[in-house]
C-alpha cells in the first residue's frame, strides 16, 4: 500500500484535475449583458430590482408596453391603448377616468400555445393581492384599485361584507397555490388576546362568524389542523369578486380604480404587474415553476436556460404575437457583481452592454466619449438623467434638529457643486428640489442656493450662534452612511462645509448595510444618507415617500399641509390643477427641509456602437425586445478596438 | 483505522452540531433581518412576509425546526434566492468552487514542487535565487493584486484569455493561477527545505556512494521524506484557497459559493448562510481526516490513535 501512495496521490491530482476541466460550454449568444447581481426569482409578483425587472420585463408582457424612450403607454396584450396622456384622455378610459375597458389581442399566447385571455390577468391580480404571495410591491395595486386594499387587509372587514374563506387542503398543500374558497357574508368579527410573544405591531388573531350557504360558521385563521370549531382555515377576507378587477369576457377586462390616476396605465406596464400562467403555477407550486422547462410566460423570450451566478440565457418566444418585431434569437444576462469586473469584460469584448460603472472610472470614460465624438464614431457611453434623488434625511425627532432654521441652515451651508464635481465626478447634478429633472408638465420648486452668510443667520436666529447652543457648546451633528467610499466621500466634504460655515460640530459614522437600515428606520440617527429611484414618471413618487403615514418617510417628520395638498393631488381630475398641488407641496416640503437633497444621479450605461435599439430614458429601462445587434459592425468594432 | 474513522466522523457531527448552534442564534442576534430592504414596506406586508418565512416564531421553535431538518439533509429556502432551494444553490456552486480551488491546487503543487526541487537540486546557483525571489514575492503579494497584474498583462496588453466569466478552459486559467500562485510560492519554498534537509542526511549519501544517478536518488528516496511538510501543509492551503477564492470569484465573475456566501451573510439569508457554514464545516473536518490518513502512509513514524 505504502509504496503505491505517491501513485495513488498523483492519480487522484490528476483525475480531480480532469473532473474540473469537464463542463458544458454552451454557443455564445446574439447579444450578451451584464445584468448587475443574480436576480431573486422570475416570479413578477415577489420581486423589486432592476436586474429582475430587466429579466421579467423580457419573458412576459403586461397589459401595456412602454415606449422604449419616451415611456409613454403603448399597446401590451391589450391593444386599446390608444390616447394622450397629458390630457389623460385613452381609448381605453371611460369618461369619469376611473374605469379601464382593455380589449385583450386575441393573438397573443403563452409560450405553451394556449390563448393569454382576461381570467389570467384576474388570477395573477388576485395572485398579486394575496398575502402568501411575498409582495413587497403591493402598493400598485392596494393604492389605486377599487377595494384592493380592503381586500388585502382583513383587519379593515365590516359585519356584512361580503367575504371568501381560504381553507386549508391538508393532502395537497403546494406553496402559492391558494386552498379552496368558501363565499359567504361576515356576521361578526372576535378579537382575541394577543399571544404573550406576539410583537407591538402584531394583529391580535380574531374568529370570524360568517354566514355559508344559510349556517353560521366560525372560522379561526391558522387555529390548528383539523379544528371543526372554530375552523381551520389560512385566511379571510374581503370577497376577490369585489375588488376592481374583472373579465367582462374572456378578451375583455375591466379595471375600476379609485380616483382619476394619470399615471395608472404607466404603472400597468410596471414588470411586477406581468400576468403569470395559472396552469403552470398550480401543477407545479412555487419555486419549481419558475424553472426553465416548466415555466409558461408570455414575452418576447423564453428562460431557457438558468445557471446560479453564471447566467441566464433567453431564447426568442415563437409562440410571441409581435415575434416578426423582435430581431434577437439568443441573449445572455451575465449576474456580475463587481462593477470593475463588468468594466473589464466590455472592454475585453466580451459583452455588448454593461448596465453600471466603478464611478471612478467615468472621467476617463467621458474623455474616451470626447475622443469617439472628435473621430466621428457613434460614443458608447451617453450619461443620461435618471429618475433618482440622492439625499441627506434629517432626523426631525432630535434636538437641534427639530428646529426648521436649524435644518435650513443646513442646508444652505452645503456646497453641492464642490460633492458633485470634486467628489461625484460622473456627471452627477445638485438637487435643489425633491423631484428630478424630466417629469413632463411638472415644474419644480427650488430650495434655496448656497449660501454660508445666510446659513449663518438662520442658526444665529435659531439660538446657534456661530453654532454654539445656549449652554455654550457646539451644536453636534453625527452623519450616519453604509459603508462606502464614495459616500464616506461625500460625507467627509459636507462635515467640512458645516464646521467651516457654520461651526458645527459634525461627526461620521459608517454603518454596515443591514445596521445602517435598521438605523434608519427606528430614527436611531440624526443625519443620514439615503436615495429614492421612482417607480413610476411622476412627481408623486418621490412627493408620497413624506406623508406623514409612509413607512419610507424616516425622518419623523409630519406636516398635515403638506399630506392634504399630496392627497387631494391624487383625487384632482384636472392634470394642470393636479400638477400645481403637486408643486405647491414640494415647495411646502422645501421649506421645512426634513430631507437636503444632495444630488441626481446619471445613467452608466456602455454600449457598443454596432447595438441599436438602446434608448435613453428617465427610468433607465432598455427593453431587450427592440435590440439589434449588426453581426459585420461588431466583428469590425471588436477587431479594432480589442484586438481579437 | 475503523475505529479511528468513527471517531473521528463522531466528533464532526458534534463539531457541525455546535457551529450549527452557536451560527443560528449569533444571525439572529445581528441587527436587521432578510426582509430589510432599502424600501419599506407597510407592517401589514411585513407582518404578512414574516409569517412566509417564520420569521414571526420565537426564536427557540425556529432553532428545533431548523435543526430537524437540517439532520435530514434539507436545508430549506433561500430567502434572497427565492427560485431555488438552498440545496440547489449549493449543488450548483460547489462544483465551480470544487473545480477553481482543484485548479488552483493543481498549479500550486505542480510550479511549487517542480520549482522547489530546481532550487534544491542547483542550490545557490541564478535559477535558485530567482525561483525563491519569484516565491518571496508570491508568498507577499495577496491573490488580488496577482490577478490584477494578470488580468492587465494577459487580457488587455496580450489578449490571450477572457477577462471574467465561467463556462470555457481559457476562462479558468487566470483565476486558478491566481488563486494558486501564493499557495505554489509557500510550497516551493517547503519543497526546497524538506529537500535540502533530507539530502544531508546519511541514508541519501550511502545512495550516491553506491553509484545511484542523482536522478534516482532525488526521485526515488529523498522526495518522500521532502514531501512530509507539504502533505501537512496541504490542509491549511485548502482552507486558504477557500478563503481566497471570494476575492478571485469576485473578480473573475466566477459563480462559485465564495460570494454567495458573503452576500447571504450580508443580506441575512439565514438559511443560505447556515446551509453554506455547515457545508464548510463538514468539507475542512473531512479534509483534515484525509490528510491524517495521507501523513501516516509517508510516514511510519506516525499512528492514527
Amino acid at each position: 500500500m505504502r509504496s503505491f501512495l505517491p501513485y495513488i496521490l498523483i492519480a487522484a491530482v490528476l483525475g480531480l484535475t480532469a473532473w474540473a476541466l469537464s463542463f458544458s460550454s454552451l454557443e455564445p449568444a446574439d447579444f450578451t449583458f451584464c445584468n448587475g447581481t443574480e436576480i431573486k426569482s422570475v416570479d413578477p409578483a415577489i420581486v423589486t430590482g432592476q436586474p429582475e425587472g430587466r429579466i421579467i420585463w423580457s419573458i412576459y408582457e403586461c397589459l401595456v408596453t412602454w415606449h422604449p424612450e419616451t415611456l409613454e403607454p403603448l399597446p401590451g396584450v391589450a391593444e386599446n391603448v390608444h390616447g394622450d396622456s397629458k390630457t389623460n384622455r385613452w381609448e381605453c378610459l371611460s369618461d369619469d377616468k376611473k374605469v379601464y375597458t382593455f380589449k385583450l389581442r386575441k393573438e397573443a399566447r403563452w409560450s405553451d400555445g394556449s390563448p393569454v385571455t382576461a381570467e389570467d390577468f384576474v388570477y395573477s391580480f388576485a395572485r398579486f393581492l394575496d398575502p402568501a404571495t411575498p409582495n413587497e410591491y403591493v402598493k400598485l395595486l392596494t393604492d389605486y384599485v377599487v377595494n384592493a386594499s380592503e381586500h388585502y387587509s382583513s383587519g379593515k372587514l365590516k359585519p356584512g361584507n361580503p367575504v371568501q374563506i381560504e381553507l386549508v387542503d391538508y393532502e395537497n398543500e403546494k406553496i402559492g397555490v391558494p386552498g379552496p374558497l368558501k363565499y359567504g357574508k361576515l356576521i361578526a368579527t372576535q378579537e382575541l388576546p394577543k399571544p404573550k410573544s406576539a410583537k407591538e405591531e402584531d394583529e391580535p388573531p380574531r374568529i370570524y362568524t360568517v354566514e355559508v350557504d344559510g349556517q353560521r360558521v366560525r372560522f379561526q385563521p391558522d387555529v390548528g389542523r383539523g379544528s371543526q370549531d372554530p375552523r381551520d382555515c389560512k385566511r379571510v377576507c374581503l370577497d376577490f369578486r369585489e375588488v376592481g378587477v374583472k373579465a367582462i369576457d374572456s378578451h375583455t377586462l375591466e379595471i375600476r380604480i379609485k380616483s382619476p390616476t394619470p399615471y395608472f396605465l404607466n404603472l400597468l406596464g410596471f414588470y411586477p404587474l406581468s400576468p403569470v400562467n395559472r396552469r403552470c403555477v398550480e401543477t407545479h407550486g412555487f419555486p419549481a415553476w419558475t424553472k426553465p422547462g416548466n415555466i409558461v410566460t408570455n414575452g418576447p423570450f423564453i428562460l431557457k436556460e438558468r445557471r446560479f451566478r453564471d447566467r441566464i440565457r433567453l431564447v426568442k418566444n415563437p409562440q410571441y404575437w409581435d415575434k416578426d418585431n423582435v430581431k434577437l434569437e439568443v441573449i445572455d444576462a451575465l449576474p456580475v457583481d463587481s462593477d470593475v469586473t463588468m468594466l473589464n469584460m466590455y472592454m475585453a469584448g466580451q459583452v455588448d452592454w454593461i448596465t453600471n460603472l466603478p464611478a471612478t472610472m467615468v472621467p476617463e470614460l467621458l474623455a474616451r466619449r470626447e475622443r469617439q465624438i472628435a473621430a466621428g464614431k457613434k460614443p458608447d457611453f451617453e450619461p443620461a438623467p435618471e429618475l433618482t434623488v440622492n439625499f441627506y434625511r434629517l432626523n426631525v425627532t432630535k434636538p437641534g434638529l427639530n428646529n426648521k432654521l436649524v435644518r435650513q441652515a443646513l442646508a444652505m451651508a452645503l456646497n453641492k457643486e464642490e460633492v458633485v464635481k470634486t467628489v461625484l465626478q460622473a456627471g452627477e447634478v445638485p438637487a435643489y428640489s425633491l423631484v428630478p429633472p424630466g417629469l413632463p408638465g411638472y415644474n419644480r420648486a427650488q430650495a434655496p442656493p448656497y449660501n454660508p452668510e445666510k446659513a449663518r443667520q438662520l442658526l444665529a436666529q435659531a439660538g446657534y450662534p456661530n453654532g454654539k447652543g445656549p449652554d455654550g457648546r457646539s451644536l453636534r451633528v453625527e452623519i450616519t452612511f453604509n459603508t462606502n467610499e464614495t459616500h464616506q466621500s461625500v460625507a467627509e466634504l459636507i462635515q467640512r462645509h458645516w464646521r467651516l460655515n457654520l461651526g458645527v460640530d459634525a461627526v461620521l459614522r459608517n454603518m454596515e448595510w443591514n445596521s445602517y437600515q435598521a438605523a434608519q428606520q427606528q430614527l436611531e440617527y440624526q443625519v443620514c444618507r439615503a436615495g429614492w429611484i421612482g417607480d413610476y414618471s411622476d412627481p408623486n413618487t418621490f412627493l408620497d415617500l413624506f406623508m406623514a403615514d409612509n413607512p419610507n418617510n424616516q425622518t419623523g417628520w409630519k406636516h398635515e399641509p403638506y399630506d392634504k395638498l399630496v392627497r387631494d393631488a391624487a383625487f384632482e381630475p384636472d392634470s394642470v390643477k393636479r400638477m400645481q398641488m403637486l408643486h405647491d407641496a414640494e415647495a411646502i416640503f422645501l421649506d421645512e427641509m426634513p430631507v437636503i437633497p444632495l444630488y441626481y444621479r446619471v445613467t452608466k450605461n456602455l454600449v457598443r456602437p454596432y447595438v441599436s435599439g438602446f434608448y435613453n430614458n428617465v427610468q433607465d429601462v432598455h427593453p431587450l425586445k427592440y435590440i439589434s445587434v449588426d453581426k459585420e459592425a461588431r466583428k469590425r468594432v471588436l477587431a479594432e478596438e480589442v484586438g481579437r | 483505522m475503523i475505529w479511528f474513522l468513527v471517531k473521528r466522523v463522531f466528533w464532526m457531527l458534534l463539531t457541525m452540531w455546535a457551529v450549527f448552534t452557536i451560527c443560528f442564534f449569533l444571525m439572529r442576534a445581528l441587527p436587521g433581518n432578510p426582509l430589510t430592504a432599502e424600501r419599506k414596506v407597510s407592517p401589514e406586508v411585513e407582518r404578512n412576509l414574516r409569517k412566509r418565512y417564520h420569521l414571526d416564531e420565537p426564536p427557540l421553535k425556529q432553532y428545533v425546526r431548523e435543526l430537524g431538518r437540517a439532520a435530514r439533509g434539507d436545508l430549506g429556502y433561500s430567502i434572497r434566492i427565492a427560485d431555488l432551494t438552498v440545496n440547489e444553490i449549493l449543488a450548483a456552486g460547489f462544483p465551480v468552487s470544487a473545480s477553481l480551488g482543484i485548479l488552483a491546487m493543481f498549479f500550486a503543487l505542480t510550479l511549487g514542487i517542480s520549482a522547489g526541487i530546481v532550487s534544491a537540486t542547483r542550490r545557490k546557483s541564478v535559477a535558485d535565487f530567482g525561483l525563491m525571489t519569484v516565491a518571496t514575492l508570491g508568498i507577499a503579494l495577496p491573490n488580488f493584486v496577482v490577478a490584477s497584474v494578470a488580468i492587465l498583462l494577459l487580457v488587455f496588453v496580450w489578449p490571450l484569455f477572457p477577462a471574467a466569466g465561467w463556462g470555457t478552459i481559457e476562462s479558468l486559467i487566470l483565476p486558478s493561477m491566481a488563486l494558486g500562485g501564493p499557495f505554489a510560492a509557500y510550497i516551493a519554498r517547503l519543497t526546497r527545505t524538506g529537500l535540502l534537509e533530507v539530502l544531508n542526511q546519511d541514508y541519501i549519501r550511502t545512495a550516491l556512494a553506491k553509484g545511484l544517478s542523482p536522478r534516482r536518488v532525488i526521485f526515488g528516496h529523498a522526495i518522500k521524506g521532502a514531501m512530509l511538510p507539504v502533505v501537512s501543509f496541504l490542509g491549511p492551503a485548502v482552507a486558504g484557497v477557500l478563503a481566497g477564492s471570494l476575492v478571485i470569484e469576485k473578480m473573475f465573475a466566477i459563480p462559485g459559493l465564495a460570494v454567495t456566501f458573503i452576500n447571504a451573510a450580508q443580506q441575512r439569508d439565514f438559511p443560505l448562510a447556515m446551509g453554506e457554514v455547515l457545508l464548510y464545516t463538514g468539507l475542512l473536518c473531512s479534509l483534515n481526516i484525509i490528510v491524517d490518513i495521507t501523513y501516516t502512509l509517508l510516514d511510519p513514524r506516525v499512528k492514527l490513535e
